[in-house]
């Protein structure tokens, strides 16, 4: 039987040959090839598309006009700042709104945690648009939401709720709650009990130790959530179309009629170029703060 | 545990904000049996189940709802497919490329559908495709990619690696260990970015209208007669729709239950 | 000894890295067959990479693996006739347990009839036959670990790997499996190599230890031989508890050192041999008898000292004691009725120099 033995050292040792690992590469190509395919190239495409002139009797030509642009910061200045401003507000609305039910949900159900949260989510199994459609009813004119603002004296005698930009962030915010409430709950839910308890402990009131220990944590969820919230607000049109008028137009809305009605393909798309500048403005500064392995969840 | 006056608090929150948010699902399905004399189903005119009685009385409706099914269940399961791919690789190799793969999937998340819709519908423009089945399919695979990676990932991400090695040591190659163990152990993600991405792509409506054509979707034939008087035929149809999913999500939920692994 | 086969194991020139970090350096190793081989070291020292080297699931960065005679560097694990039992078990939990068990036999095709026949009697070996139908979690820690070693063993490798398999049982249960494993391992015939960072469980299993640390085998062989002569400071900390003393060599030849205040300390002159005049000696507590001043001491290392320490560990009685000449010392008697010296007594410790060890 051979003893075991430090074997001598081998100097003639060759170097194991590493196998290139190709295996993560042939995973990841598919799926990032359609990625790279239709979305990243349209985009590019957008914005050849937006340097172009023309018209759909004459074709469309690529002349580098950067003019187009221009109308960005004048034509259309207002509904981009219409636009921003809706978002905001629907989002705050939408924090304000989802972050207890977060809380909520995290701290307060026990046991049924799994069941509200699907309760919280169900609703938004409904189509979209007749979700949207249903505001319609609760801010009919004649129906009773409206009614009792106007016998309370918020509304005056004629005052409408539908047709304003009430209506279009009351339709906003609801649409996109839940894209508020699942990352902060998601970010509540990994919290440590006992790091509440610890805090309860040496803060005493609840509301300090929420305010120092509770909300700081949570951040990452509350970024998050903003960054769903705001972004597809800030490109929504529906809303309007359905619950606004076209005074509260956003730059949504003028896409989609200049792509789809009016077909002035520069104009939409220069437009589509701008918004999404904005949001890769937000989505880097979000990079900055946090890395991106949080990104996709 | 605090015990505070304000402990009402938050569960009456909770209640309220439930009701809040299933008000629009009551009104949908109730409305559904409005008896409606107008043309726009916004006021409450008295109770009939005429509606569900002729749900076939507008074939548009029904045509739209099997095509938003059709094309709901091929994209989804494109995309899980290859969703699944790149969670196994973003979770089991490391290799370089990495932020940048994770912000490639990030993007489609968080543009908004107006320019992912607008820059397909200019793409297929520059390239002549004509607009329509394909289209869309190609759209819904695209946005539901992302969903599917976030999904399959955490649940790879909670199973224990050494049974990869636990299967390879016990001499099976690695088709054989993805085939025996891996899959089964991941299927329930997997199962769930497929109800996740049919649930969003039935749903969707803005990236639809854009890449349709003239192909008619559920979402797209609602919006359509938005102007003219929306039938209640669609709130009935779509308290089906609800109904179904909501089904499907709980037996899906409930088989979650049994299968969760030591 | 003739070397006619060649080693079960065989590591020549291994180091693995990961990035800028090195958790093998240039390991040279050679298992004999049937032998119980135990990788012993505090965490990171590179042990559990070392074993994964061997199963296959970690590249070596440099260095060739050998496993009887056979270069299986770049042999992925499912080619490679050692199995392995993980630290979590690694049990599949959608498979029942004879499924589990049967896993590695089906992938190599063995017959119906053939795989039923090893599983049932290899479920009897452990204890459970009666398991067969149920799923991991219903079982508990230790019959699950005895399952996972039962999906190994069915498959009668050549080499079996264990990692850290017996961290997560309780002492009890511990202690139990050690004895089991070890006879298994006769009966089986095998040659087991077993990572652990329990230096008893090393030296209680293990025909022959290698101790690692930050990479390197620092020192390898019998579990007595090394912990009577463990030759470093680390070895001799991490195997058991030393004394050491700083002392100088008055004679190699003799073996005569002298401590502090010139007192001789003897040792065997063998164990002299880096030739430096200033060398750190270590003594085991259990080496050490503690006697009155007055009373004629019998081993010819004797220091004064007082006792500053006394604490009773029901088989043991451990004292502290101060001396002038080399510090602290840690003095272990077992507990025969004998007389107990109490704090600030005055005692002589002795030693016989065959119990001191040099340590580099």
């Amino acid at each position: 039987m051979v003893t075991d033995a430090v074997a001598a050292p081998n100097p003639t040792s060759t170097a194991a040959i590493r196998r290139p690992r190709r295996a993560p590469y042939l995973l990841l190509l598919p799926g990032m090839l359609w990625i790279a395919l239709f979305f990243f190239i349209p985009l590019s495409q957008l914005v050849i598309t937006s340097l172009q002139e023309g018209s759909l009797e004459r074709g469309f030509e690529l002349t580098w006009a950067w003019e187009n642009y221009a109308a960005l910061f004048t034509t259309y200045r207002a509904h981009f700042l219409r636009s921003m401003l809706f978002a905001g507000i629907a989002t705050a609305l939408a924090l304000l709104i989802g972050y207890p039910l977060a809380y909520a949900i995290a701290f307060r159900t026990g046991r049924f945690k799994n069941l509200f949260l699907v309760l919280v989510l169900m609703p938004f199994l409904v189509p979209f648009l007749l979700r949207t459609l249903a505001w319609r009813i609760i801010l009919a004119d004649e129906n009773v939401v409206v009614t009792t603002l106007q016998s309370v004296g918020i509304l005056s005698p004629q005052g409408r709720l539908l047709a304003t930009p009430v209506a279009v962030v009351a339709g906003l915010t609801y649409n996109l709650l839940p894209f508020m409430v699942l990352p902060i709950y998601v970010a509540l839910e990994k919290l440590d009990r006992s790091m509440l308890e610890a805090a309860a402990d040496l803060y005493g009131t609840p509301s300090v130790s929420f305010l120092r220990v509770t909300w700081p944590l949570s951040l990452p969820g509350v970024i998050s959530g903003t960054l769903l919230t705001f972004i597809p607000a800030a490109g929504d049109y529906v809303e309007v179309e359905l619950l606004g008028s076209p005074q509260s137009a956003m730059v949504g809305n003028v896409i989609e009629s200049k792509f789809l009605n009016v077909i002035d393909y520069p104009a939409a798309a220069s437009l589509s170029v701008g918004l999404m500048a904005v949001v890769v403005v937000f989505v880097v500064l979000y990079i900055r703060s946090f890395g991106t392995e949080e990104l996709v969840t | 545990m605090r015990r505070s006056r304000f402990r009402w608090v938050l569960p009456a929150y909770l209640g309220g904000g439930l009701l809040y948010l299933f008000l629009p699902v009551i009104l949908v399905i109730v409305f559904s049996f409005n008896d409606l004399r107008g043309r726009f189903n916004v006021r409450w005119q008295g109770f009939t189940t005429e509606h569900w009685l002729a749900l076939f009385r507008f074939p548009a409706i029904p045509r739209a709802l099997a095509t938003s099914l059709a094309i709901a269940f091929l994209s989804s399961f494109v995309a899980t497919v290859l969703g699944t791919l790149v969670a196994l690789a973003l979770v089991r190799y490391r290799f370089r490329g990495r932020a940048a793969t994770n912000v490639s999937l990030f993007m489609p998340m968080a543009t908004p559908e107006v320019v992912m819709g607008s820059s397909l519908l200019a793409l297929f423009v520059a390239l002549r495709v004509g607009t329509g089945f394909l289209t869309i399919l190609v759209a819904h695979v695209l946005f539901n990619i992302s969903y599917a990676v976030a999904t399959v990932r955490a649940r790879i991400i909670g199973f224990d690696r050494h049974l990869e090695e636990a299967a390879m040591d016990l001499y099976a190659d690695e088709w054989q260990t993805f085939r025996r163990v891996t899959l089964p152990m991941i299927m329930p993600g997997v199962f769930g970015a497929f109800l996740l991405g049919f649930a969003l792509s039935i749903d969707d409506f803005v990236i639809s209208n854009f890449t349709s054509g003239s192909l008619q979707t559920f979402p797209l034939y609602v919006w359509g007669a938005a102007r003219r008087g929306i039938p209640p035929q669609v709130n009935a149809w779509g308290t089906l729709i609800f109904v179904a999913t909501v089904s499907l999500m709980l037996l899906f939920l409930w088989y979650q239950r049994r299968r969760k692994p030591a | 000894m003739t070397h006619a086969e060649p080693p079960a194991v065989e590591l020549k020139g291994v180091t693995k890295r990961f990035g800028d970090f090195t958790a093998v350096k240039d390991l040279n190793l050679a298992v004999g067959e049937n032998r119980f081989f135990a990788l012993l070291g505090p965490s990171g020292c590179g042990k559990t990479t070392t074993l994964r080297m061997i199963g296959g699931f970690e590249e070596p960065s440099e260095g060739s693996i050998h496993l009887h005679g056979e270069d299986v560097t770049n042999t992925k694990p499912f080619k490679r006739p050692v199995n392995t039992v993980f630290q979590s078990y690694a049990l599949f939990p959608h498979l029942s347990i004879f499924e589990n068990v049967a896993f590695g036999l089906r992938r190599r095709r063995v017959e119906e009839a053939e795989v039923r026949r090893k599983v049932e009697a290899i479920l009897d070996l452990v204890q459970l036959g009666a398991r067969g139908n149920q799923k991991p979690r219903q079982l508990s820690g230790g019959q699950q670990q005895r399952v996972a070693l039962a999906r190994a063993l069915v498959n009668h490798p050549r080499v079996l790997l264990l990692d850290e398999p017996l961290g997560a049982l309780d002492l009890k249960l511990r202690k139990e499996m050690q004895i089991e494993l070890k006879r298994i391992q006769q009966d089986v015939g095998i040659t087991f190599i077993h990572v652990t960072h329990d230096q008893e469980e090393a030296m209680t299993m293990a025909d022959t230890i290698a101790v690692m640390n930050q990479g390197r085998i620092e020192r390898m062989g019998e579990p007595t031989e090394i912990y009577e002569d463990p030759r470093t400071g680390f070895v001799a900390s991490f195997l058991g508890a030393s004394n050491l003393m700083q002392a100088r060599v008055v004679s190699s030849g003799r073996g005569e050192l002298a401590v502090d205040g010139g007192t001789p300390i003897w040792i065997q002159p063998e164990r002299l041999q880096s030739g430096a005049s200033l060398v750190l000696i270590g003594v085991r507590p259990e080496k050490l008898h503690l006697s009155e001043p007055q009373v004629p001491a019998h081993p010819p290392n004797v220091l004064p000292g007082v006792v500053t320490d006394v604490s009773f560990t029901g088989v043991t009685t451990q004292y502290l004691i101060a001396t002038d000449a080399v510090g602290e010392l840690v003095v272990v008697v077992q507990n025969l009725g004998d007389r107990r010296f109490h704090r600030n007594d005055e005692v002589t410790v002795g030693w016989y120099p065959e119990h001191g060890f040099v340590v580099a």
